[in-house]
């Protein structure tokens, strides 16, 4: 596209105050030969738009907007397809964090617009990237309670879907209940079971086929364009997938300790509720309920399963429905009624039902009644509730994708293994992906979803819930967390709503979450690559495939356009329209450094646009001051960190360089899953370039950083400036 | 599974706490929790022989004699911080209050019970308190040896009772209008009584 610039400062929020505006445009006009400057002091007022938008009227489509946080006003400064726009944050990074009217500043502004300039210039329109044969169909695996209900929801809003359940009939766990907990005020009357009426009213929708008694086969292909194979011969093509094969129960033989298997009156809840369905409690004076049977116990179930304790005070209940006179008793650790089941827990305790805390030290049986002995933590001793005639075990759940083994234990591969040298990328952390016959992806990263902890699909359990790493593929209900059934189905009416987003997406070929709506997609100039894989390793959602050669083969709707493969390539093939190696390195290289003798170092940043950069914005809006050595360019992941840049930035006599992002390790807070894991392991490659260049390791440093640190930011860059002044200036500047 | 031997108690038979869920208020008692808000809060709770939680564990666990014989609700001021701090909500005071009233009625010759009982009678009567009264109300109706034990244990506080002029030989006034606090009285325990005519 032809490039009509114009370049639009805005001089409000004390902006014109703090730099000199016209030096700037000099910036623009001189050295990157733009004339069309102008100054407004409230830019975000309409008379401000308008201005721009006359421009735009008269050809202008390069709008070069030096004011505040590309965070802030974007609906104001959103002008439409075709236009590009760049924001130049001089409020917060410049006029908010820096002395007013200096010279640094000033210097710090003028770099800005420079990285700016740069960036423009070699920055095309994006044009979205169409799938061919598009889907829109939604496939949910697992017809329980939450494949039910995402299938329901996906097809009430009008998308055809297909349920491929293992089972013979729909309904899953839930659907063997004798009836649910309350999900909706007061919270103490149990409602009856769900499940006939929505396998009836799935039956009956025209856009909904089920297939039960069967799996799915394989997967094949990426977001609108799943190919799948059904068992029985049946295939289908869907745009999103919704898994949703929900868990199992503990298994109740290894609870030995706790009398199963050696009494048969003690009974798992799956057993009891099979009891209150034949209308057998009738009779039943006395149960006991054992909590967290197996759970939060290292030897057993390490976690705890939130839905056990909610479900035996529903089934509490069921006793005192059919038999007024019984008497339950709850053994409990702790008692978990979450959210509002606290109103269920309360009108079980008004039954009557006795909750005893501690943890259980015995099950007897005697003449077919059983004691449980307990050492009582409120009484302070050891306690004996006799003549139960059922014990009921809460064992908790394990989800379906825990079962399987990883791909690599089978001692063929386990073999190829450790025959196979140990390379760079072995430091790469692997992802967890265990085979557990679920969705059998034709995945080059493995057959299903990673897993997290304890086998669960999960992918960041507090951004963004339903998101697995595998894009477009949705993890609802009780696979994903355990959940009690209300949550489920909340659950499941977001997937099938993520489900139903990534279908349009797709459509309209733009990203989805975290980048929703990027059009822009990674290019690769296949003529130079080596085969090296490392893009195919390193892509943390398992976007890239490989033919037999080593040759990628990008599968675009799987890409979430984070960039890790343009940080890996050590060829920098991959690029995007709007972002790309030689982008970033020109920026970096378009900021003016000072002379040594000048003493005014600079330090180079790298900022992770989802973390780091709102930090530093906030920083910006608490007015708090750091030294005027920095420079930020963002980028989309530190992921996307390719190590040519620091050499490039070395080279150029930047005497520091620091890399803000995420939080990785266990509770990672990478948007991207692991791209700032990544960058930290590419950076300890890094000293060896440095020390060719006979420079100090300690110049180029990584900072794990999240929004609500913004305070410790100036620490942060002023603790790295005064380290840069101690090891003196960069003894490469000036080369 | 514990390793020790420790002989197990049988508790929790249920037959205590239903019986007590028929007292007035007292089926809150199943309600409780066992946060201990209430004994944290309770300005009683050094002297009591169980703070409010644990008194409630005792109604759950099904010990009547140590509830019943407990001075737990003796020694509740009726200040209500608990009952204001109670998460579940369980007016704490008012179960108190219901079991004074069952054991009142039921063990009329027991210490604090009588107090209670012969303190509210001497009130009534003036709408104020003859301490002197009152003292020899209670004395007759624990018996002489009793009331001989009490006195020889509290004589040096009566003493300086009399000496600081705090127990008058007289009787004081009546109040303006006992009668229509005795009206109020007998209004407000006939609504109670219909409130709880079905036995909760």
């Amino acid at each position: 596209m032809d490039k009509k610039w114009g370049v639009y400062f805005c001089t409000g929020c004390g902006i014109g105050d703090a730099l000199d505006i016209d030096a700037l445009a000099k910036v623009a006009k001189s050295e990157f030969k733009q004339q069309n400057c102008k100054n407004h002091p409230f830019l975000c007022s309409k008379e401000g738009i308008d201005t721009i938008k006359a421009d735009i009227a008269d050809g202008v489509n390069t709008l070069v907007i030096p004011a505040c946080s590309s965070r802030a006003k974007y609906e104001e400064f959103r002008f439409g397809p075709g236009i590009i726009v760049e924001r130049v944050n001089l409020r917060e990074q410049a006029a908010w964090t820096h002395e007013v009217d200096d010279e640094d500043t000033q210097m710090l502004g003028e770099d800005l617009m420079r990285m700016a300039m740069t960036k423009v210039k070699l920055t095309e329109l994006p044009e979205p990237w169409q799938v061919e044969n598009l889907s829109k169909d939604v496939l949910v695996v697992g017809g329980g309670i939450a494949g039910m209900t995402a299938a329901m929801e996906s097809a009430k809003a009008g998308y055809k879907v297909t349920i491929v359940e293992k089972g013979p009939a729909l309904g899953g766990y839930v659907g063997k209940m004798y009836k649910v907990a309350p999900t909706k005020a007061p919270y103490d009357v149990l409602p009856d079971n769900p499940v006939p009426a929505l396998t009836k009213a799935l039956e009956d929708n025209p856009n909904v086929t089920v297939y039960t008694g069967a799996t799915v086969e394989s997967i094949s292909g990426g977001p609108g364009t799943f190919d799948v194979k059904i068992s029985g011969g049946a295939d289908a093509r869907a745009g999103a997938v919704i898994l949703a094969t929900g868990s199992v129960p503990f298994e109740a033989a290894k609870l030995g300790h706790l009398g199963y298997g050696k009494f048969p009156q003690v009974i798992t809840q799956t057993d009891f509720e099979q009891l209150a369905i034949d209308g057998k409690l009738k009779n039943v004076e006395r149960v006991g309920f054992i909590q967290c049977a197996g759970s939060r116990d290292s030897h057993f179930l390490s976690y705890c399963s939130a839905a056990c304790c909610v479900e035996s005070l529903k089934q509490a209940r069921y006793l005192k429905e059919q038999n007024p006179a019984g008497q339950a008793y709850v053994f409990y650790k702790d008692l978990r009624a979450v959210g509002k089941y606290e109103y269920l827990y309360k009108q079980v305790q008004a039954d009557g039902t006795v909750f005893i805390k501690g943890e259980v030290a015995n099950i007897a049986g005697d003449g077919g009644k059983l004691t449980v002995e307990i050492d009582d933590a409120i009484l302070g001793e050891k306690v004996a509730v006799q003549s139960l005639d059922y014990v009921v075990l809460a064992n908790g759940m394990v989800p379906s994708t825990a079962f399987g083994t990883e791909p690599g234990q089978t001692e063929a591969e386990a073999e190829a293994a450790t025959a196979k040298e140990k390379t760079e990328e072995d430091d790469i952390p692997k992802d967890v992906i265990l085979k557990s016959d679920l969705l059998n992806l034709n995945y080059r990263q493995g057959p299903e979803l990673p897993t997290l902890k304890y086998g669960f699909p999960d992918s960041h359990f507090v951004c963004f819930p339903y998101e697995s790493r595998r894009t477009g593929i949705y993890a609802v209900g009780t696979v994903r967390n355990p959940m009690h059934v209300g949550a489920a189905i909340e659950d499941a009416t977001g997937g099938a709503m993520k489900a139903i987003q990534c279908i349009e997406g797709c459509a309209a070929g733009k990203a989805l979450h975290p980048r929703s709506g990027d059009e822009s997609y990674p290019e690769f100039a296949m003529q130079r690559c080596t085969q090296c894989k490392r893009c195919t390793e390193e892509c943390p959602f398992g976007a890239i495939n490989e033919d037999e050669k080593g040759n990628p083969l990008p599968e675009l709707t799987r890409c979430r356009r984070c960039g890790t493969c343009m940080g890996a390539c050590p060829e920098r093939i991959i690029s995007f329209k709007n972002y790309s190696v030689g982008m970033i390195g020109n920026m970096a290289k378009a900021i003016e450094v000072p002379d040594e003798d000048e003493e005014k170092p600079r330090i180079l940043i790298f900022a992770c646009e989802n973390d780091a950069i709102p930090a530093l914005d906030m920083a910006g809006l608490g007015r708090l001051q750091y030294n005027a050595w920095v420079r930020v360019i963002p980028v989309r992941c530190l992921g996307s960190l390719n190590l040519v840049w620091i050499a490039d930035a070395m080279s150029k006599g930047f005497d520091g360089v620091m890399l803000l992002g995420c939080k990785h390790g266990d509770d990672y807070q990478c948007h991207f899953m692991k791209g700032s894991e990544l960058a930290e392991i590419r950076l300890s490659k890094v000293s060896e370039t440095l020390d060719r260049l006979g420079l100090e390791s300690e110049r180029v440093r990584f900072k794990a950083i999240n929004i609500m640190d913004y305070t410790l930011i100036p620490s942060i860059l002023d603790d790295f400036a005064q380290k840069i002044d101690e090891l003196g200036p960069n003894p490469m500047k000036g080369f | 599974m514990s390793a020790d031997k420790e002989q197990a108690t049988p508790r929790y038979a249920p037959d205590f706490h239903q019986e007590f869920r028929k007292i007035e208020n007292g089926e809150y008692a199943s309600q409780c929790m066992q946060c201990g808000l209430c004994a944290v809060t309770c300005p009683s709770r050094e002297m009591m022989d169980y703070t409010p939680r644990a008194f409630f564990k005792l109604i759950h666990a099904g010990e009547k004699e140590k509830v019943m014989k407990a001075n737990t609700p003796w020694l509740c001021t009726s200040c209500y911080l608990c009952t204001v701090r109670c998460p579940r909500g369980i007016p704490i005071v008012d179960v108190m209050h219901g079991l004074k009233h069952e054991l009142a009625q039921k063990s009329s010759k027991d210490g604090v019970a009588l107090l209670s009982k012969v303190f509210f009678k001497t009130f009534m009567k003036r709408g104020r308190l003859f301490e002197l009264g009152f003292t020899n109300g209670f004395m007759m109706g624990l018996g002489p040896p009793k009331a001989l034990k009490v006195t020889l244990k509290q004589q040096d506080c009566a003493l300086d009772m009399v000496k600081h002029k705090r127990l008058p030989f007289f009787p004081p006034k009546k109040i303006k209008g006992a009668g229509q606090l005795k009206k109020i009285y007998n209004k407000a325990a006939a609504l109670q009584k219909e409130a709880h005519k079905d036995g909760v």
